[in-house]
């Protein structure tokens, strides 16, 4: 019998593939003086609207994070909601999900660069600077759990002082080490592909102290080979070795609660669920900071375009997946053990008072992302991938509250237990957010969010090639 | 040789750039006494250039070795200076050494890389330069020496294969 090829129900045209390629940032440059000049516009060109947001934040900061955090050092942690048996609450659950927001940036930025993924030219500074202002709130945090923080420095090595050291077999210490090593290596790793787009801001800056600033922070670099040759070098480096690095920083988080022996943390599977979960909700945040940037910096929209929504929007659902299947070991595992504990603990979270958490956060970290992201044109759609991240980090953010003060209710000591509400906690979480965003904001105005020598690389790199009747990207390798 | 000029040889493009550097390999200069500068970083074969070397990598290697040992003395020394019992647990314990040794080595690996660039590079250096702002616009510099006595030479054959200007260029504060 003879075989055929049945022909395609809509044939393609040649004109449509050909709009489709230069819809790519990659397949439709501009000279690299007008991106200099759009970029250094989209900085210093700034709306009223703009500064009455940064002075509301800078109000809410001071009130809500100064004022309260003072109030609380002032009246002591009796000001907080917790008590025996929750001494773990928001504060602690703020720390572990700007942990989390930062993990993404660093690993967008890393992984995409190591995997060779174009697409992730424009925005690996904008999710680079979400992890370094995440890490300053989740250090904030600490200190606010801490509550006597005038005494912070017994934690140093200061054996003259306290005839003891810190003990490194303790993972609170682990936690130190790891978080401080992540700080000023995604710090490092922010600031070396800044260099270049710091020195084009020099040469294009007159005077003043931002011409001051400029020319400090890019060390006199102009762009000779040997330079280039150290900086590509520096930076593939630390592409390779801050992505173990950011996998141990929420890997040591996560131990911080597993290896103790309570029912709902003393799981093996801790680990890697909260790696993915850092990467749910960070991924979830790269889309909202895209969508605002896009949506209120000028010229934003050459730069970021619906493919890179949907390259977010990929991610998303492939991490929302993982963090089901790492749940639902994490859930099945004591569910069919039957410990009388942790099968205490679950019908607490499932039908005790805060049933409404747990649906919640299963509904926004696994329907919504779902539901939304196996289409394209959703994906590509900026205001809906943003409404999925919110809904994802709220569903993100119900997680870690139902793991640290719903769960260190369930102890073994029925008549310790009580419910914990805070107080104190709701404000200066509130005046994290609002400093996230205020760090933010200001740095859009002195840092080029968009990178763009690595635009203008990746442009050069990429043509549009003729094979028979079809137009193909190609892409060469220029480094 | 006679007294020696620095030219500055702008190019609008990698191909009349990379045929530049051809051109002043054929006219005697050495491979050491001419640099480009771009905006972006380009492979050294491209330009016909030999590979720059550098040792950002060796000196992040370094670094990865110091602070393994520092790894090691924390979870090692400070428990053979300072003893503390926790949780029946061994002094000496191998699992939180791999931990603290780990975090240690990274730190160490990536902090020395990250000097090793400003080492390597002369950063930070703020002092008068050869250097001109269209490279940050896209632009190709070819920066050379040459005898003074031939300077109109090295400028007409640079001039005949597509540069947009060769001129000499004087240190300036960046």
């Amino acid at each position: 019998m003879a075989t055929y090829a049945k022909p395609a129900a809509r044939p393609h045209r040649h004109e449509e593939e050909h709009e489709d390629l230069r819809q790519h940032l990659m397949h439709d440059p501009l000279p690299r003086g007008q991106m200099n000049a759009m970029v250094m516009e989209s900085m210093h060109e700034t709306s009223p609207i703009f500064w009455v947001i940064t002075a509301v934040l800078a109000a809410i900061v001071v009130f809500a994070l100064g004022y309260e955090w003072y109030v609380l050092i002032m009246q002591g942690q009796g000001m907080a909601g917790v008590t025996r048996p929750d001494y773990w609450g928001v504060f602690l659950v703020n720390t572990v999900f700007w942990i989390g927001i930062s993990h993404a940036g660093t690993f967008i930025s890393a992984i995409l660069r190591v995997l060779k993924v174009e697409s992730r030219r424009p925005f690996t500074r904008a999710a680079e600077l979400m992890t370094t202002f995440g890490l300053v709130q989740a250090g904030l945090s600490i200190f606010m759990h801490l509550g006597r923080v005038w005494i912070t420095y017994w934690m140093f090595p200061l054996p003259n002082q306290r005839t003891i050291w810190p003990d490194f077999h303790s993972p609170l210490m682990w936690d130190l080490m790891a978080i401080t090593t992540y700080l000023l290596c995604s710090t490092m790793y922010l600031f070396l592909p800044l260099i270049p787009d710091m020195a084009m801001a020099r040469d294009r800056t007159e005077g003043g102290w931002l011409k001051v600033f400029y020319r400090t922070l890019a060390l006199g670099f102009r762009g000779t080979e040997g330079e280039w040759k150290n900086l590509v070098t520096a930076m593939n480096l630390f592409a390779f070795a801050i992505i173990p690095v950011m996998f141990s920083v929420h890997t040591i988080v996560s131990w911080d609660f597993a290896m103790a022996t309570r029912p709902g943390w003393n799981s093996s599977v801790f680990g890697p669920y909260f790696v993915i979960g850092a990467l749910h909700s960070g991924m979830a945040a790269v889309a909202i900071v895209l969508f605002l940037l896009r949506s209120t910096m000028k010229h934003y929209k050459y730069f970021i375009r619906p493919e890179h929504f949907n390259t977010i929007g990929m991610l998303m659902l492939l991490v929302s997946m993982a963090w089901a299947y790492f749940y639902f070991n994490d859930y099945i595992v004591p569910w069919y053990g039957g410990d009388v504990w942790d099968k205490l603990f679950q019908e607490y979270t499932e039908h005790g008072p805060k049933w409404y958490l747990w649906y919640t956060m299963l509904i926004c970290n696994i329907a919504v992302p779902w539901l939304i992201l196996w289409n394209r044109k959703w994906r590509e759609t900026p205001w809906l991938l943003a409404i999925a991240g919110i809904l994802i980090n709220v569903g993100m953010y119900l997680e870690r509250y139902i793991i640290i003060p719903v769960g260190v209710t369930i102890t073994r000591m029925p008549f310790t237990w009580r419910q914990y509400e805070p107080r104190i906690e709701i404000p200066m979480t509130v005046g994290t957010f609002a400093l996230f965003l205020l760090l933010y904001m200001l740095a859009s105005r002195i840092i080029p969010l968009i990178p763009v020598w690595e635009v203008q690389e990746g442009q050069e790199a990429h043509l549009i090639r003729k094979i028979g009747k079809a137009e193909i990207s190609t892409l060469s390798e220029m480094e | 040789m006679s007294e020696a000029i620095t030219l500055l040889a702008m190019f609008e493009d990698l191909e009349p750039a990379s045929e530049g550097v051809e051109k002043l390999q054929q006219l005697g200069v050495d491979d050491d006494d001419m640099n480009i500068i771009s905006g972006i970083p380009i492979k050294h074969t491209i330009l016909g250039r030999p590979s720059a070397i550098t040792y950002v990598s060796r000196i992040g290697m370094f670094g990865a070795i110091l602070g393994m040992f520092l790894g090691i003395f924390f979870i090692y020394g400070i428990p053979y200076f300072y003893p503390l019992l926790v949780g029946g647990q061994a002094i000496y314990p191998v699992p939180q050494g791999i931990i603290i040794t780990f975090e240690m080595t990274m730190l160490g690996l990536m902090g020395f890389a990250f000097i090793g660039l400003f080492v390597d590079s002369g950063f930070p250096s703020y002092t008068p330069k050869e250097y001109t702002p269209e490279v940050s616009d896209g632009k190709i510099a070819l920066l050379f020496s040459c005898p003074v006595n031939e300077q109109e030479k090295f400028i007409d054959a640079l001039k005949n294969v597509g540069a947009e200007s060769v001129a000499p260029v004087e240190a300036r504060h960046l």
